[in-house]
């Protein structure tokens, strides 16, 4: 309680500097102010301030000004940051049940996810797992659309067509595995050494979504886009436990509303920014292809069992698998 | 008053009675960081946080450059490596007015491109150029000037460590960034130099000339410092071509220097461990100061102080020049009596996003910035390379000065060149693509 | 006290020396395996970013015991010996509160914090990992009360900085 107190506490003084009355709710997120993140959470916080009468509002810090994932994760855990964006991998790190979301293939595509990840059925233990133990609950996810391979020497049909290639990974086993069994040579680097790695040739390819893929410039200087669809991304919102056992009923409904109003916007605006990425990266010399859909399916399904370890990964799968069409 | 103020006074407050009180930077920093963040956080977190962000801080894979290239100078340095480029720096300039003042640049600059500081220089180039000079003619104190003037162009000359800690706080390439300083490194070294031909022009027939080598022994002389050279071309070499990383590129340096210590037979394992120690020690100074900005800039963003300083400055003027030259008066300043790293992790947080609502790329700021400071680090009353030029020369600091300002003024006029002709720094790593054009 | 200084001392160095050399054999194996093996390391970068944070803070521990940390000391030796004397034990005691405060308190929360969050490629914890700010802070704040009791004694000059190695190179 004395977290979510003192952050009360934050909100009044700040509000004395003119913005009415009720706590600000400091969220860490890692993206700039122009990404559907921001945007959506941004709106989000305004319908919140209008709906709760200015109880609560929502201040949103970007590009990782109050740090990276895994320090927001450990800031909202103790109280110092109320909310925040953090990618599956780092909520994997605290339970490993959340890799089920992480694996390749689970979803079909981002309609799927979005409708896993929001039924209180499959997700609402899953959500409150860290309650407990680290003083976090998930309220749900924000999709980071399906990501593929692109490479800097033509684009690929098969995974025999990665045979030899050095894909950038991030540094997790099941990203290594993925782009093994993918038929790459897996090669974790960091993000900010990605677009010059891929320049110079120290990596042939990277995966991504195609936001990121615009954003970054990547196409620029690998500009093959081969739709392997190996995942669907997702990020998803916290919060400090305590500080939402602290709302009142009304202004907890408030919230709920508007929360699902706001993932909503964001699945649109991340429809909208897919698109325009495209149309981006195409005027500026990208190619999109398809590639052989069955041949990728068949090396990355069998990931699904290679990692699941427990029956509660299991029935999780299963359960996302089920709402599939 | 509300506690985001508070926060800022005690952050302003603290930092400068601590810096002026001799408390270490990266104590002052850090307690400074604290107190703030206690007004917004409550001690329990403030003291979580500071050091959750120091951790984090260094926890860089790109920071891992800096022991290296530190590492690398080091083995350069013992290496006997200095002799060498003195050498070719003299064939260089052979016939110029004042010839063996101008060598002093060119090596120091030379030597820029093997190091990744600018103290090592002044201190290898220093210690054997000053007994030359005086027997040719030129006074002490002078000579001491050139050599101290000359040494920091080794700072925006890649690799330059200066460089990494800013692409550290910036987000941008380490790569573009070490192109982008080629050309400022190469206004500096000119300032000076242009600098030492007004001298020589001054003092005709009281400098002896030295003698020129013939052409068999420039080659000679030029060849041998070809593999000392040739770090350089390996780590950017090998960076385009796509061996390695910016990053693994010092590492790279690392193994380079060790072969051609052992190869020059200059180096013996026996010296390793105090190598790799002094190497540690300047690391971990750098690493400190990097860890509790770390913290700093957590609570500057927490209490939105660059959003606030941000906005009243643009409520001040919207004149892109007049806010440019405004920062860089601070940052000379500042610059005289504060490191280059603790300045650049200060700053850069508060004055980039300013500068970028012009249009002014990251990359170039970054030129102007180390540019800037670097002039400080041969300025009293703070100055680690004037401190040592002068000790190696065997003079006090004040008849150092005197015959330094002349050089500071020739550097200033040089910064104002930077800062207002981007293409100077940005037409490299254009040019190889680093960064889109325009 | 001061046979326990020269010892940590030893001990520090040694720790640096050590951790240097394997960052060094590391981020070597890291560009060896992706170009000359082809098979790239996937534990590398996680290993080289984590040896470096220790050894960038054993090593600080380090130079706290040489007082070697950048400090701008024009303006304090502009007073007297006396006066000098008092502000340089006053920066020791904030020293130990640093060490004390962020290092030990915060350090040691931090750990206990991140006890359960894996590392995502070593056997670790990022929790283990943390464990460096505690200790590296018990060994700074020991050696600002060494210099402490040394500068009250008069065993230790008041600055021990460049410009005063400068005056005496003249
Ligand atoms: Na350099
Ligand atoms: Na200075």
């Amino acid at each position: 309680a004395c977290g979510g107190g003192e952050t009360s506490g934050d909100g009044e003084t700040a509000a004395a500097g003119g913005d009415g009355g009720g706590a600000t709710m400091r969220l860490a997120l890692n993206q700039t102010e122009e990404h559907p993140s921001f945007i959506a959470l941004d709106n989000f916080g305004q319908r919140l301030e209008e709906a709760t009468e200015g109880r609560y509002s929502i201040d949103v810090y970007p590009n990782e000004t109050l740090g990276a994932q895994a320090e927001a994760l450990q800031l909202v855990s103790d109280g110092s940051v109320d909310m925040a964006i953090v990618s599956g991998t780092q909520l994997e790190n605290l339970n490993e049940d959340f890799l089920v979301f992480n694996l390749p293939k689970v979803f079909d595509d981002v309609e799927h996810q979005m409708r896993v990840v929001n039924d209180e059925a499959i997700v609402g233990d899953l959500y409150a797992s860290l309650e407990e133990s680290n003083n976090v609950t998930v309220l749900g996810g924000f999709t980071q659309g399906a990501r593929s391979v692109y490479t800097t020497d033509g684009p690929i049909e098969t995974p025999a067509d990665l045979a030899g290639k050095k894909l950038r990974v991030q540094e997790s086993d099941l990203h290594i595995a993925m782009a093994e069994a993918m038929g790459a040579s897996a090669t974790p680097m960091a993000f900010g050494e990605l677009y010059t790695g891929l320049q110079s040739g120290v990596v042939d390819a990277a995966e991504n979504n195609e936001v990121s893929f615009w954003t970054q410039k990547h196409y620029e200087v690998a500009p093959y886009w081969s739709y392997t669809n190996h995942l669907v991304g997702l990020d998803y919102l916290i919060i400090n436990s305590d500080l939402l056992a602290e709302m009142s009923e009304e202004d907890r409904a408030a919230f709920d509303a508007e929360w699902t109003a706001a993932y909503e916007e964001h699945t649109e605006l991340w429809a909208t920014a897919t698109e325009e990425a495209i149309a981006n990266a195409k005027a500026g010399g990208a190619t999109f292809t398809e590639v052989d859909e069955a041949a990728f399916a068949e090396v990355l399904e069998p990931l699904a069992e290679e990692f699941i370890t427990s029956e509660s990964q299991q029935a999780l799968y299963d359960a996302a698998r089920a709402a599939a069409e | 008053m509300d506690t985001n103020t508070v926060a800022g006074l005690i952050l302003l407050f603290g930092i400068i009675l601590g810096i002026v009180a001799s408390v270490p930077i990266a104590v002052t920093v850090g307690l400074s960081s604290l107190g703030a963040a206690i007004v917004l956080l409550g001690t329990d977190q403030a003291v979580l946080v500071s050091a959750q962000r120091m951790f984090t801080g260094i926890n860089s894979f790109p920071l891992l450059a800096i022991p290296f290239f530190v590492l690398a100078g080091v083995l350069m340095n013992n290496g006997g490596i200095a002799g060498r480029l003195i050498d070719a720096a003299k064939v260089l300039t052979g016939r110029m007015p004042a010839s063996l003042a101008q060598t002093n640049v060119v090596a120091n600059a030379m030597f820029g491109a093997v190091s990744g500081a600018a103290v090592a220089a002044a201190a290898a180039v220093g210690t054997v150029m000053t007994p030359r000079m005086r027997k040719d003619g030129y006074e002490r104190t002078f000579a001491a000037a050139v050599n101290v003037a000359s040494a920091p162009a080794g700072m925006l000359i890649p690799p330059s460590n200066t460089f990494i800690v800013y692409s550290l706080v910036s987000s941008t390439s380490i790569a573009a960034l070490f192109m982008a300083g080629v050309g400022p490194g190469l206004v500096w070294t000119v300032a000076v130099m242009a600098m030492v031909y007004v001298y020589a022009r001054r003092q005709p027939g009281r400098l002896r000339s030295s003698d020129h080598p013939t052409f068999a022994q420039a080659v000679l002389v030029l060849w041998k410092a070809v593999p000392s050279m040739l770090m350089i071309i390996v780590v950017v070499g090998g960076i385009l071509a796509g061996f390695f990383t910016a990053t693994e590129s010092a590492a790279i340096a690392v193994v380079y220097s060790l072969v051609l210590g052992f190869v020059y037979r200059a180096l013996h394992v026996r010296d390793l461990p105090r190598i790799l120690l002094d190497s540690a020690r300047t690391t971990a100074i750098v690493m400190l100061l990097v860890g509790v900005s770390t913290a700093l800039s957590f609570v500057m963003s927490f209490a939105r102080i660059p959003d606030l300083i941000s906005e009243a400055v643009l409520g001040l003027t919207s004149s892109p020049t007049v806010i440019l030259v405004l920062m860089m008066v601070i940052l000379l300043v500042v610059g005289t009596f504060m490191d280059p790293t603790p300045a650049i992790l200060i700053f850069t947080p508060i004055f980039l996003p300013i500068v970028m609502e012009f249009g002014v790329d990251p990359i170039h700021f970054g030129t102007m910035i180390v540019y800037n400071l670097s002039l400080g680090v041969i300025t009293p009353p703070v100055g680690n390379v004037l401190f040592v030029g002068a000790r190696v020369a065997g003079l006090r600091i004040e008849p150092v000065v005197s015959k330094l300002w002349p050089f500071l003024v020739s550097l200033v006029l040089g910064l104002f060149v930077v800062v207002f002709i981007p293409a100077i720094s940005m037409w490299l790593p254009e040019a190889m693509g680093l960064v889109a054009a325009g | 006290m001061t046979t326990l200084k020269k010892g940590l001392d030893k001990v520090l160095a040694t720790i640096s020396v050590t951790l240097f050399a394997v960052l060094v054999l590391v981020v070597v194996w890291q560009v060896f395996s992706r170009q000359v093996v082809g098979n790239p390391s996937t534990w590398s970068e996680e290993l080289a970013r984590q040896t470096f944070v220790w050894l960038g803070l054993f090593a600080a521990a380090y130079v706290f015991g040489e007082r070697g940390h950048i400090a701008v000391e024009f303006v304090v030796r502009l007073f007297p010996e006396k006066v000098e004397r008092v502000i340089a034990m006053a920066v020791q005691v904030l020293i130990i509160i640093f060490a004390v405060v962020v290092l030990v308190w915060g350090g040691w929360r931090a750990a206990q914090g991140a006890m359960g969050q894996n590392l995502s490629a070593l056997p670790f914890t990022i929790g283990q990992m943390y464990l460096a700010l505690p200790i590296s802070g018990l060994f700074v704040a020991f050696y600002a009360i060494y210099h402490l009791q040394g500068i009250a004694r008069g065993t230790e000059p008041a600055y021990a900085g460049l410009e005063a190695a400068d005056e005496e190179a003249v």
